[in-house]
């Protein structure tokens, strides 16, 4: 239908482009080709409208949808998900189409960013928001155009990003007199006004952020992880010492580090980029690299120290308190709609997306199951009520209480929505009193709980333990899986293995910058940080024999 | 540079002057009366309070921390609110192909003379250009068409907080007419009419009133002022008068079915036939902060209403020759503790380089709503002085209820700001029945009710003969409280049987 949205020109290799027409009748439309499968089969033995209250029957294997019903519904045609191990992006692609986390946009390489992938991002916003502004940062709004001789002027900032530079040239049916970048950063449009805002010591510290939308003309995109235009924040600060600055940028580093690991159970690498890595116009870039579920490494988030590089092309000082005339030191720092993509590249399983508690927008689902009609009232208004009793403990709850699915549909749906934690409400249980509640990270009998008392106070102090134990679980398999797929390596051959092998490698290194490509050449893997965590001792450098003052980490890298 | 540069220079030359002109008081002010020069007043007045900054693209204004604090909470507010009314956010891409946004006629005929096209990427040319969202019709219903199959999937009810372009070439403005601005805008989707109408208009009148403390009017546009390719559209106008404008707040478009018979969305009904659906769009900017400029403001700077000040209270340490300087800072210190545990912010402006009396003009010119004076004779009386931002009223309070005190001082100036503007407002206000009343009542910039026949060609006809200097005179919206119109009451304009009334006047 709007097929003819294409952009012809941009043809290289890159995934949005077989299909990225909003075709109204595709159902597969995060796929880079229509596969056919068949419906789910109905299961023997499994009867939909019960469930949780007869232990047997609730094996989540069972879980299945009657066949007449999925093949008259698309919903149930989507959630089949290729399996992780067998195609990591194919897998990648079905988990944000299957649980509507973003849709292909209407130009190559864009994305619509569905609510529910929008919920999480706002999660992240919440939590980054007031810790920034716990650091004296103040939020403001940058224009989202650039001329383009502002981007000129920091010479190795242009260098990195022309060739992904968008450039208007007409508006308002005129041809404009200067040409307009699409902002990629804001780096240079925000030295312009700090010359103007800056003039003595006493107007340092400069502490800004922004929440935006960026565009980089990228040739290679998936969703989440590289698009055109993504969304996040930019924060911008300066100071009147290079070790102020320092200070800043290793501070925002930790915010991003902790918020990592304590709310979205990602334990990330924190450390420095070698010289190569370095963002465009930065003097030293702190980054935080994640693991995937693929073994892949994912910068999550960027803190630079800018150095004097900025101020001294745009000529931003200050006067210091003895009267001199000094350049201000600057840093720069940024986490983006990427971190979406690493969330679910680092926790999700065959069965879809699995969301660490803390940053899931809906914590718990409750699914109350019932039989026969006279069963209903009683069972729903149970739910209802547990619903409330969650509610007001700050508990992010959703009732399924729609009639059109049944239980077994239900549980697989908000399973492959990853929802931390389930709680299932049969008639059985209303006359107990209780309830039983299942993990979402420990899979079929194992992580399922018959029997929690209903009585609010019993019943929030459970639920929160086990959203507390859930967000640990999470962060500890994630750690592991980490840990044992980083290999300590010696030699360069010993790096190549690794490498080959899809793991990261962590070595002495102190070669040089033409040997760091080399690498990159033939092994594919690139120097992720060198870790702020060092091991003790002297080092040699795998590479060259020469005396080594850090060990690095190698990975193939998104 | 680009285009603007005589917008800047304007505003830098008028600040330079102002400097040099008061420097001997205080160094600061505004060189302008909002009573005498409106329009440099007003780009003075963003630019000093720091709300602004003008910036080399001419219409792109950057918004400082002190006003983006106000669309914060003004944010904070209404994204609550939508979400109880179960609508979702969600992020829709910046970048319109030309052939989804020239798919509904009416809406391109409206759009496309101001939209802004990227037809570069680095060095290549694009080969079809790509516009940038001057609104997002276009680039959501085609997903909505994907999206919505029964009945089951409606409502849909999505909104998007984000930034928009729109190429105009009438004066820029900053907040009221900029060429990248910021909003939000909810698309809703539903399976009948009478559900598509809404309650959001409710929620504006909401962030104008409470929050801003600006009066509107809730009102329907007329045929020509509507939405381009909707099936009618409610505001709430507000009215500036000192310029005798009216301005559009925010509106709600109920777009009909026009927009899903072009976008085909399509559902199927419980009965299991094909409907389309019935849509809504709905939007206020970052010109609601301009709105509340330029009624509240006045020749000292902005005033800001208590509700949306970022710092509600300024304590200023006053310390006089051999004071106790240190126990008035601690005195100062303590006191914004004190109103900060009550969750009113506070701030001390403690710094040495600026006399008592430059920080006065300096928080007075960004508008802070209170401000708290402790010299010596305060510390002694274990009291404060309070100074009113609105009306300049002083009053001493004791520190012992400081923060009774000062949360009903905040709530009076919240309250007396919104009485103090509707009565300006209201003094505007000129009922008219007949032309000759219209002219005079125009010429004295009155927001003018009138009593009208409802007919397109007659607002095209007032139009035409008020043409003018200062611009026509067009309708500003048919009020929903509607006044009685009595038997045989006629049009002003055409003298044919009117219909309902309407507000006129010329309009931002």
């Amino acid at each position: 239908m709007v097929s003819a949205l294409r952009l012809p020109s941009l043809h290289l290799t890159n995934l949005f482009s077989s299909s990225p027409c909003i075709s109204r009748r595709s159902s597969a439309i995060l796929r880079r080709h229509h596969r056919l499968r068949p419906p789910p089969t109905l299961t023997a033995g499994f009867s939909a409208q019960s469930a949780a209250s007869s232990p047997p029957e609730t094996d989540d294997k069972v879980v299945e949808i009657e066949k007449n019903r999925a093949s008259q519904d698309r919903g149930n045609r989507e959630r089949v998900i290729t399996p992780r191990s067998q195609d990591f992006n194919a897998w990648y692609l079905d988990v944000i189409s299957n649980a509507e986390l973003a849709d292909y946009g209407p130009v190559r390489g864009t994305m619509v960013i569905r609510p529910y992938g929008y919920a999480i991002w706002e999660a992240i916003q919440d939590y980054l928001n007031v810790k920034f502004k716990e650091t004296g940062h103040s939020n403001m709004y940058f224009p989202q155009f650039i001329p383009y001789s502002f981007i000129e002027k920091e010479a190795s900032h242009v260098e990195g990003f022309s060739p992904e530079l968008a450039l208007v040239t007409i508006g308002g049916g005129k041809e404009l007199e200067e040409k307009l970048v699409v902002r990629p950063t804001s780096e240079t449009i925000v030295n312009h006004m700090f010359t103007q805002w800056i003039h003595s010591y006493r107007d340092l510290p400069l502490l800004v952020n922004q929440w935006a939308n960026v565009t980089r003309w990228e040739m290679r995109t998936k969703p989440f992880v590289r698009t055109l235009e993504f969304l996040w924040q930019e924060g911008h600060t300066a100071h009147a010492t290079p070790e102020e600055a320092e200070k800043e940028a290793m501070q925002m580093i930790d915010i991003y580090t902790k918020f990592a690991y304590e709310h979205t159970a990602i334990p990330v690498i924190a450390g420095r980029k070698s010289k190569v890595e370095t963002f465009a116009g930065a003097s030293r870039t702190y980054t935080i690299e994640a693991m995937m579920g693929d073994k892949r490494a994912l910068q999550a988030g960027t803190s630079h120290n800018l150095g004097q590089n900025f101020s001294l092309a745009f000529g931003t000082q200050f006067t210091d308190e003895n009267g001199q005339r000094q350049h201000v030191w600057q840093t720069s720092w940024a986490i983006s709609t990427r971190f979406v993509g690493g969330i679910i590249m680092t926790h999700g399983d065959d069965t879809g997306l699995m969301l660490p508690p803390r940053i899931a927008p809906i914590q718990v689902v409750i699914v109350p199951i019932w039989k026969k009609a006279d069963e209903k009232t009683g069972v729903l208004s149970a739910a209802l009520s547990a619903k409330e009793v969650l509610q007001k403990s700050g508990i992010r709850v959703k009732l399924d209480d729609s009639d059109q699915r049944t239980p077994g549909w239900k549980f697989n749906f908000w399973e492959m929505k990853g929802i931390p934690l389930r709680i299932e409400i049969g008639p059985r249980d209303v006359s107990s009193g209780s309830v039983v509640i299942s993990r979402r990270d420990v899979p079929g009998k194992q992580g399922k709980v018959f029997g929690i008392s209903m009585e609010p106070s019993i019943l929030e102090a459970y639920v929160k333990d086990k959203l507390d134990e859930i967000q640990s679980a999470l962060l500890e398999r994630a750690t592991s899986f980490r840990d044992s797929n980083i290999v300590d390596v010696s030699s360069y051959e010993e790096l190549k293995e690794a490498i080959s092998m899809g793991k990261w490698a962590r070595g002495p290194w102190s070669a040089s910058d033409a040997d760091e490509l080399k690498v990159k050449e033939e092994t594919g893997a690139t120097i992720r940080c060198f870790p702020f965590e060092q091991p003790q001792g002297n080092k040699t450098c795998f590479m060259t024999g020469n005396p080594a003052q850090e060990v690095a980490l190698f990975a193939k890298s998104y | 540079m680009a285009g603007g540069g005589e917008k800047k220079s304007k505003a830098n030359a008028t600040g330079g002057g102002k400097k040099k002109e008061v420097k001997k008081e205080t160094g600061l002010g505004l060189s302008y009366k909002k009573d005498e020069n409106f329009g440099e007043w007003y780009s003075e007045v963003v630019v000093n309070g720091e709300m602004i900054e003008y910036y080399d693209i001419s219409g792109c204004y950057i918004i400082r921390p002190w006003a983006m604090s106000i669309w914060e909470t003004m944010q904070k507010f209404f994204d609550a609110e939508i979400k109880k009314m179960k609508i979702q956010n969600c992020y829709f891409p910046l970048f319109v192909s030309p052939t989804v946004l020239q798919k509904e006629k009416d809406h391109i005929e409206g759009f496309a003379p101001e939209v802004a096209w990227v037809t570069k990427s680095g060095e290549s040319d694009l080969e079809v250009p790509i516009a940038i969202r001057p609104t997002s019709e276009t680039v959501m219903y085609p997903y909505y068409s994907k999206w919505i199959r029964g009945h089951r999937d409606l409502p849909l009810k999505l909104n998007q907080w984000c930034n928009v372009v729109r190429w105009e070439f009438s004066n820029p403005t900053p907040f009221i007419r900029s060429r990248e601005f910021l909003w939000q805008e909810g698309h809703t989707a539903f399976a009948t009419k009478s559900e598509a109408d809404d309650e959001i208009l409710e929620l504006y009148r909401r962030i104008y009133e409470e929050f801003l403390a600006v009066p509107v009017i809730k009102g329907k546009k007329s045929e020509l002022e509507k939405f381009a390719g909707g099936l009618y559209t409610t505001t709430v106008e507000a009215f500036i008068p000192n310029t005798g404008r009216g301005i559009q707040g925010a509106t709600s478009h109920c777009l009909g079915q026009n927009f899903s018979k072009m976008f085909e969305i399509i559902f199927e009904n419980e009965k299991g036939e094909k409907a389309m659906a019935w849509q809504n769009s709905w939007a206020y900017t970052t010109r609601t902060i301009g709105v509340m400029v330029m009624v509240h403001g006045d020749d000292k700077g902005l005033v800001l209403p208590p509700r949306v000040a970022s710092v509600q209270v300024i304590v200023v340490p006053v310390p006089y020759k051999d004071a106790d300087t240190q126990g008035i800072f601690d005195a100062c210190t303590a006191t914004v503790e004190t109103l900060c545990e009550a969750g009113i912010c506070a701030n001390m402006d403690s710094r040495d380089n600026y006399s008592p009396g430059w920080k006065y003009s300096h928080w007075e010119m960004k508008g802070v709503p209170l401000r708290i004076e402790i010299g010596p004779k305060d510390l002694a009386k274990n009291q404060v002085r309070a100074v009113r931002r609105d009306n300049g009223a002083k009053v001493d309070l004791p520190r012992s209820s400081l923060v009774e005190r000062i949360k009903e001082l905040l709530d009076e100036i919240q309250e007396s700001l919104f009485v103090a503007a509707k009565q300006r407002r209201d003094a505007c206000i000129q009922i008219v029945k007949t032309w000759d009343e219209f002219v005079e009542a125009l010429g004295q910039r009155k927001m003018i009710l009138a009593p009208w026949c409802d007919e397109e060609e007659v607002e095209k006809d007032v139009k035409a003969r008020t043409k003018g200097e200062m611009g026509a005179a067009k309708t500003l919206c048919s009020p929903l409280e509607q006044p009685e119109i009595p038997e045989g009451t006629l049009c002003f304009a055409s003298g044919k049987p009117a219909k309902r009334w309407s507000y006129w006047g010329r309009s931002y």
